[in-house]
């Protein structure tokens, strides 16, 4: 057993399942996406990005750009959600949660591939 | 380059996840924490000002507690988050300065530097593997001509000595081994502006590997390397190599010249002498008895080349276990007077400190001269910084094994034509020698005698290249004095070369093609003239026909309208 690839797998498939845990739910109901489990998928999702730098290999990479694009889209959303409720003192209600969700769920297809890039890569090692 | 990037990316992996865990951390305790507003309301900070006030806390800005003055239990959890923050930074920081002080990685940054450097060269360059003592100076004297030289050597203390010379035109360095081929090909072994290779190892494995590789890698360079037996001479010659150069038999082959060819020793004295270098006065060794003191690589070459030549030989040699030592040989300590007495020093003309220990050559020299002063005194020095002691014992002649090599070899990158010249006057006797001497003596002063190429290219001789279309240009229109074209400059045409065929001393009246090489020797003043001739096409309307060609377009056409008339 590899513990670096424990911790990896870890990470990423915890990123996938907070992503998951924030996005699920009715568009335009506050009370289903919690902003600490916004917070949480951005921090595991940053982790799992730092993880993979340095790896020179080929999937090292595509992981590496995967993971960005989730930090991308989980950040903007995090940006999103913090001008509306304390630049423009408004409340996150109908068009600006959805926006909220949607940037979220973007980060949530590219938080499925990095784990369907994973379980392709367990089957390839036959050990 | 992307190599740098992957080795600072791994290095930062775990202060940069350390640094996001803290942060998370913090954020999360004051996003938690409930505190009081102005209004003596709870209060819940947001993730943005969480964010923001560990943003300038962990940074140790500090611009004070926002959006509310904090509570006992939240200046708490700053106190904490306060530490641990800035020991976060501290160590994601260090490091960074760590990874740029990594020894792979500065040497990884010098090797693209290098590598970079080596990619954007726009003028024709000479490779040059080891810097040595022959190595430095066969560098100095290229960058003296404003040759550019790119140095491989896998010895940190000489690239440091290259870090802290100072140069005019500045070569380019690596600290690498050369006989690897990829490091080869990244010192721009296959850049379209590489000329030549020289290989200047010490060990002549070495020298045949970069033959090999550098004849694999590109058959279009030259390829000039050193050797220091016949067998890796006959070798690397076979590996394409356009010029082998062996220290001890070129250095033999000249002594035994010296001794039945006068004449020719002098000429080749004054062309493989370094630039700037005044002009030796001839040296005269005797003919009779001769005394080799050790017999190693350099005392087999001039037994070899001093037998041939009819010398009587006497050698001393301190090893009785050595093979192929010639019958006679005097076994014992040349430094001894007993061990020199024995082998016939009262009788000697010439002896030869030829060890592998200067002290030792030295020593022997100093010896022979108590029982003989009337001798020849040759000496071989093996290091360039015992210069000044070999200098002070005032010898007949001395072998510095790295001059030798350097000068032969930057005599035959000055002038590549060089080489065929002094291999085809190398079968002259000496009374034709002799009348070479004296024509070479006819025209220099007696300071630095200069060599050089006359190349009827376009890009090289372009006045007279486009004037060869019109005009028929004999050798002697070359030596005209650009001033006054009745007087001609001090120079010699040595060697013109046509093709395969070559003349040696061509006539005055001989016709120039095309495409003709010729060797030149004279005096600086007359290199710049001839200089002027092939590149200034005034210069060279006036020299052939003593008229002006006028300058610009309109003015030819005026005069071309007045010849019809």
């Amino acid at each position: 057993m590899n513990s670096e690839k424990v911790v990896f797998a870890f990470f990423i498939v915890l990123a996938l399942t907070l992503n998951f845990g924030f996005f699920i739910g009715n568009f335009d109901i506050p009370e289903h996406h919690n902003a600490y489990e916004l917070f949480a998928a951005i921090v595991v999702s940053l982790i799992a990005t730092v993880l993979k730098f340095g790896d020179r290999t080929h999937i090292g990479a595509v992981f590496l750009a995967t993971s960005l694009v989730a930090d991308l889209q989980l950040v903007a959303a995090a940006i999103v959600w913090g001008m509306v409720e304390n630049v423009f003192d408004g409340v996150l209600t109908g068009s600006s949660l959805a926006t909220v969700v949607s940037l979220s769920g973007g980060a949530l297809l590219a938080n499925l591939t990095s784990v369907i890039l994973l379980v392709a890569e367990t089957i390839t090692v036959r050990r | 380059m992307p190599n740098l990037i992957y080795i600072i990316l791994r290095r930062l992996r775990s202060p940069l996840i350390f640094l996001i865990l803290v942060y998370a951390i913090s954020m999360t305790g004051f996003v938690l924490i409930p505190g009081i507003d102005d209004q003596g309301q709870v209060h819940d900070m947001s993730f943005f000002h969480a964010f923001y006030f560990v943003s300038f806390m962990g940074t140790t800005i500090g611009f004070g507690e926002i959006p509310y003055a904090f509570t006992d239990a939240q200046r708490y959890w700053t106190l904490l988050s306060l530490y641990a923050t800035v020991i976060a930074w501290l160590y994601a920081i260090g490091s960074i300065l760590g990874a740029f002080q990594d020894p792979a990685f500065r040497q990884q940054l010098k090797r693209n530097a290098f590598t970079r450097k080596v990619g954007s060269i726009r003028e024709p360059f000479y490779l040059v593997c080891g810097y040595g003592d022959t190595g430095s100076q066969l560098v100095r004297s290229l960058e003296k001509e404003g040759i550019l030289a790119v140095i491989i050597d896998n010895d940190q203390d000489r690239i440091n000595e290259l870090e802290i010379s100072d140069f005019v035109v500045q070569p380019l360095w690596i600290c690498a081994d050369a006989s690897h081929s990829e490091v080869l090909e990244y010192a721009g072994i296959k850049h379209p502006w590489c000329t030549g290779i020289i290989s200047l190892a010490s060990d002549d494995t070495v020298n045949l590997t970069v033959a090999i590789v550098a004849q694999l890698l590109n058959p279009r360079v030259r390829l000039i390397s050193r050797a220091e037996t016949p067998e890796a001479e006959a070798n690397i010659l076979s590996f394409g190599a356009n010029e082998v150069i062996n220290p001890f038999e070129i250095f033999a082959s000249h002594l035994a010249l010296a001794l039945h060819s006068p004449s020719l020793s002098i000429l080749f004295d004054w062309m493989t002498a370094a630039p700037g270098d005044r002009i030796k006065e001839p040296v005269f060794p005797n003919h009779g008895k001769w005394i080799i003191c050790g017999f190693g690589k350099f005392g087999e070459a001039l037994y070899h080349h001093l037998s041939g030549g009819g010398e009587e030989l006497s050698i001393i040699d301190v090893n009785r276990n050595k093979r192929n030592v010639p019958a006679g040989t005097v076994i014992g300590r040349a430094t001894e007077a007993a061990t020199l007495k024995k082998a016939g020093i009262e009788s000697a003309v010439g002896i030869i400190a030829g060890t592998e220990n200067d002290a030792d050559n030295l020593s022997i020299l100093m010896t022979a001269n108590e029982i003989n002063a009337n001798m020849f005194r040759v000496a071989r020095q093996n290091e360039d910084h015992n210069q000044h002691v070999f200098q002070a014992a005032e010898l007949d002649l001395l072998m510095q094994r790295g001059r030798v090599v350097s000068n032969k070899i930057f005599a035959l990158i000055r002038t590549p034509l060089l080489g065929d010249f002094l291999r085809i006057i190398s079968r002259f006797n000496n009374d034709r020698a002799s009348v070479l001497v004296s024509r070479v003596i006819g025209v220099i002063d007696h300071e630095t005698l200069e060599l050089w190429e006359v190349r009827l290219f376009p890009d090289k001789a372009p006045a007279i290249y486009n004037m060869l279309d019109e005009h028929q240009i004999l050798v002697e229109d070359l030596l005209r004095d650009p001033v006054n074209r009745c007087k001609s400059v001090p120079a010699v045409p040595l060697f013109l070369k046509r093709g395969k065929g070559n003349v040696i001393l061509p006539e005055s009246n001989r016709i120039l093609h095309k495409g003709d090489r010729i060797l030149m020797c004279g005096t600086l003043e007359a290199r710049q003239h001839m200089n002027t001739i092939t590149h200034s096409i005034n210069a060279l309307g006036y020299a052939l026909t003593g008229k002006y060609i006028p300058d610009g377009y309109i003015w030819r056409w005026i005069q071309s309208k007045r010849k019809v008339k």
